[in-house]
């Protein structure tokens, strides 16, 4: 690696660091005049505070939006080479990608080929799922036969029974409810509070230059 | 499109995308790489549709009105950070040149960071903060409803030792083994006996919404084969 190849990786960490400090800060204090009292010019201070952030976050929408414009451009190109050597698939894609972009620069705002084809194979797709996880939870049993795989069974069984509309399973309702909302709830922000702190980490692991995908 | 023609393109489609469940066999195998491949192809333009008309476009159309101001920075501040974003993107182009690499990654660590900041205070204003609060509340008279003060002590106990079940803490033993502490060891336990339940409900959830998604399939199947 050159000197100049090093230099530009840690210019481009120190930007990184410079940018995502000011984004974090503008979000924290910016378009909250309270934290100003009473002053005269608060509210200004409070939108001028705000600006950057608006501004990184505007330039990072932007980016991204271009980005996946590149990242298409990109499946086609591949898709491109690979029916050069005759690869079917990939004619179909390319077809089916013309054929969706004319759709919708010829008739704009109509949705017909989106119920058409992309609903009812998304729907398909969803409905395979239904037979994934039912052999995923098959799994679950024969190879965790211990007391957790038994109260995860349970739990899904409760479940599965109280939503069949049957009155004879009306009691188990009442199991379910209370399932959801106590162990359920408790265990969901437990996750969700673990998910939180996660992103904390890692933000501020971002914001501090240690991530390598910052690092260069 | 008429209605005849959608639904007759539906039965075709989700009738390929089913043929999976009989894997590869002779004649209708490929079918459901078929559906696939279009599902891909449909989803990358409808993509690239939204994204020129969404974000692109409303931005090109914007700062060529000196009117208005996307922040409190001012018109010609829009057209710094068009400019920018093109810029960028160009640099996102040099990706493939080896030398030149850390031009592109530079570009990824802004926008990474960005997002990064974004979600770092948005988990802390948004997710932290409130679920701390909620989970820490007590109901507002305690005598009045015995069963209320149970529920809100067991969702604290609850979230508590999930939390701490993702925590791994042990003594080093003189023989180098490692040992764990009892009372880490029942919070553990306690935690895992809660998120077990809670991942027994969202898998229970999943399956029911995938089932009633696979009986609507099937339910249009026979409707339109009759």
């Amino acid at each position: 690696m050159g000197r100049g190849q090093r230099f530009g990786i840690a210019l481009s960490a120190f930007v990184a660091f410079a940018v995502g400090v000011t984004t974090a800060l503008s979000l924290l204090l910016g378009d909250n005049p309270a934290l100003f009292g009473n002053q005269p010019g608060a509210e200004q201070l409070a939108e001028l505070i705000a600006a950057p952030a608006d501004a990184l976050l505007r330039l990072a929408t932007i980016v991204v939006a271009l980005s996946i414009v590149i990242g298409i451009a990109n499946l086609l190109y591949v898709h491109a080479g690979k029916l050069a050597r005759g690869k079917f698939y990939s004619a179909v894609l390319l077809a089916s990608f013309g054929f969706t972009v004319f759709w919708q620069v010829t008739r704009p705002g109509d949705t017909s080929l989106l119920e058409a084809a992309q609903l009812p194979i998304e729907s398909a797709l969803a409905a395979l799922v239904a037979l994934s996880l039912l052999h995923g939870g098959s799994r679950v049993l024969g190879k965790r036969a211990d007391i957790w795989g038994l109260l995860f069974v349970a739990v899904v069984v409760v479940v599965l029974l109280a939503s069949a509309p049957l009155a004879e399973l009306a009691p188990l309702q009442a199991w379910r409810d209370w399932l959801m909302r106590v162990p359920v709830g408790a265990g969901a922000r437990a996750i969700l509070l673990g998910v939180a702190l996660g992103a904390v980490v890692a933000g501020t692991r971002a914001l501090l230059g240690q991530d390598r995908s910052v690092r260069g | 499109m008429a209605e005849n023609t959608i639904s007759l393109v539906s039965f075709v489609l989700t009738l390929m995308v089913f043929s999976y469940l009989f894997g590869d066999a002779p004649l209708i195998g490929g079918l459901y790489r078929i559906a696939v491949y279009i599902f891909i192809g449909m989803t990358a333009a409808f993509t690239l549709v939204v994204s020129y008309e969404g974000v692109i476009l409303p931005y090109l159309q914007d700062i060529q009105d000196q009117s208005t101001s996307w922040t409190a920075l001012g018109y010609r501040a829009d057209i710094t950070i068009m400019f920018t974003a093109l810029l960028f993107a160009l640099l996102l182009l040099l990706k493939p040149i080896n030398r030149l690499t850390w031009l592109t990654n530079s570009v990824y660590a802004v926008v990474i960071v960005v997002g990064a900041a974004v979600g770092a205070v948005g988990a802390l204003n948004g997710t932290l903060f409130p679920l701390l609060q909620a989970t820490v509340a007590l109901p507002d008279d305690l005598t009045a409803d015995f069963e209320v003060l149970v529920e809100s002590l067991l969702i604290f106990v609850g979230t508590m030792t999930g939390l701490y079940y993702f925590h791994y803490q042990a003594r080093a033993r003189a023989d180098g083994n490692e040992e764990q502490s009892r009372v880490g060891r029942g919070f553990r336990h306690i935690g895992k006996a809660f998120l077990v339940t809670t991942l027994g409900a969202i898998y229970a959830s999943a399956l029911l919404t995938s089932l009633t998604i696979l009986t609507e399939r099937i339910g249009f199947l026979f409707q339109f084969g009759a």
